[in-house]
């Protein structure tokens, strides 16, 4: 795993500091939506080989959930933004 | 502090240490806001000085959020003024009773930090007024340069002990001794 993640409000800190949320692809059903919809939604996940999206709340620094795009097989992080304001369309 | 009966500040007791090379002490428990907002330092720093709270300082602690501390005691007067300056750009959130500041000092202050922490202390990396929010071991802190060799730890009171008592063993082990208080 990535050792070092660059945090858009902190900079550069050890992977120590957060901690990971999962997977920032999947998005949540309609309330109506089926139960296998919902089940998927809840107990399934890949597990990708290379670039993979996921949550990290930097729990240790500033608090704010962060979306990093990493590779599973060279540990390498494309790119870190901050989840909130990602989803409001605004950069960190 | 109404709610509590009895006052006592959490690192009384603990007599500062010193050596050639490392000092170690708790700082006095005055004020430490938590400031929330779209402001900014500059703006926060501004209105400090024009609530004559010149000897506070504002630190980024992440995304929108600052603490001010400082060494007196805040009267009343001084947070009202304070958040009026900032109402409508900033709330806060007095914590002066729910932080506590170390201050560790020396030539070999960044080396003994760099034992609880992984944020780069080198001057061209973290100058002075450089502040982050960060870990020591497993204890969340705020970290400020406030001087070449001069550094201040703001963390949570329950764990203030704690904390003190690592970098205790760390000054001990570059040869500080307790001072006499
Ligand atoms: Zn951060």
């Amino acid at each position: 795993m990535a050792s070092l993640i660059s945090c858009p409000h902190c900079g550069t800190r050890p992977k120590e500091e957060f901690t990971v949320k999962g997977d920032a692809s999947i998005s949540r059903p309609t309330a109506d939506a089926g139960e296998e919809d919902w089940y998927d939604y809840v107990y399934l996940r890949g597990n990708p080989k290379g670039l993979h999206k996921e949550y990290w709340h930097h729990s240790s620094g500033c608090r704010r959930w962060l979306i990093v795009e990493r590779d599973t097989v060279t540990h390498k992080v494309h790119g870190v933004s901050d989840a909130a304001l990602a989803k409001l369309g605004g950069g960190a | 502090m109404p709610d509590l009966p009895i006052y006592r500040p959490a690192l009384a007791g603990k007599a500062a240490l010193g050596g050639e090379t490392i000092r170690l002490e708790a700082l006095p428990e005055g004020h430490l806001l938590h400031v929330m907002g779209a402001a900014t330092t500059e703006e926060i720093k501004a209105h400090l000085l024009g609530t004559g709270l010149k000897a506070s300082s504002v630190r980024p602690a992440g995304y929108r959020q600052w603490f001010v501390a400082g060494n007196d005691r805040l009267s009343a007067m001084h947070l009202r003024a304070l958040t009026e300056a900032l109402a409508g750009r900033a709330f806060i959130s007095d914590q002066s009773h729910g932080r506590i500041r170390i201050r560790v000092s020396g030539l070999n202050a960044a080396q003994v930090l760099n034992k609880g922490t992984a944020v780069d202390l080198h001057p061209s990396a973290f100058p002075e007024g450089s502040t982050a929010m960060t870990l020591f071991g497993h204890i969340s802190m705020q970290l400020t340069r406030t001087g070449a060799d001069d550094f201040e730890l703001t963390v949570l009171r329950s764990f203030a002990e704690s904390l003190h008592e690592e970098l205790e063993a760390l000054a001990v082990a570059h040869g500080a001794e307790h001072l006499a208080s």
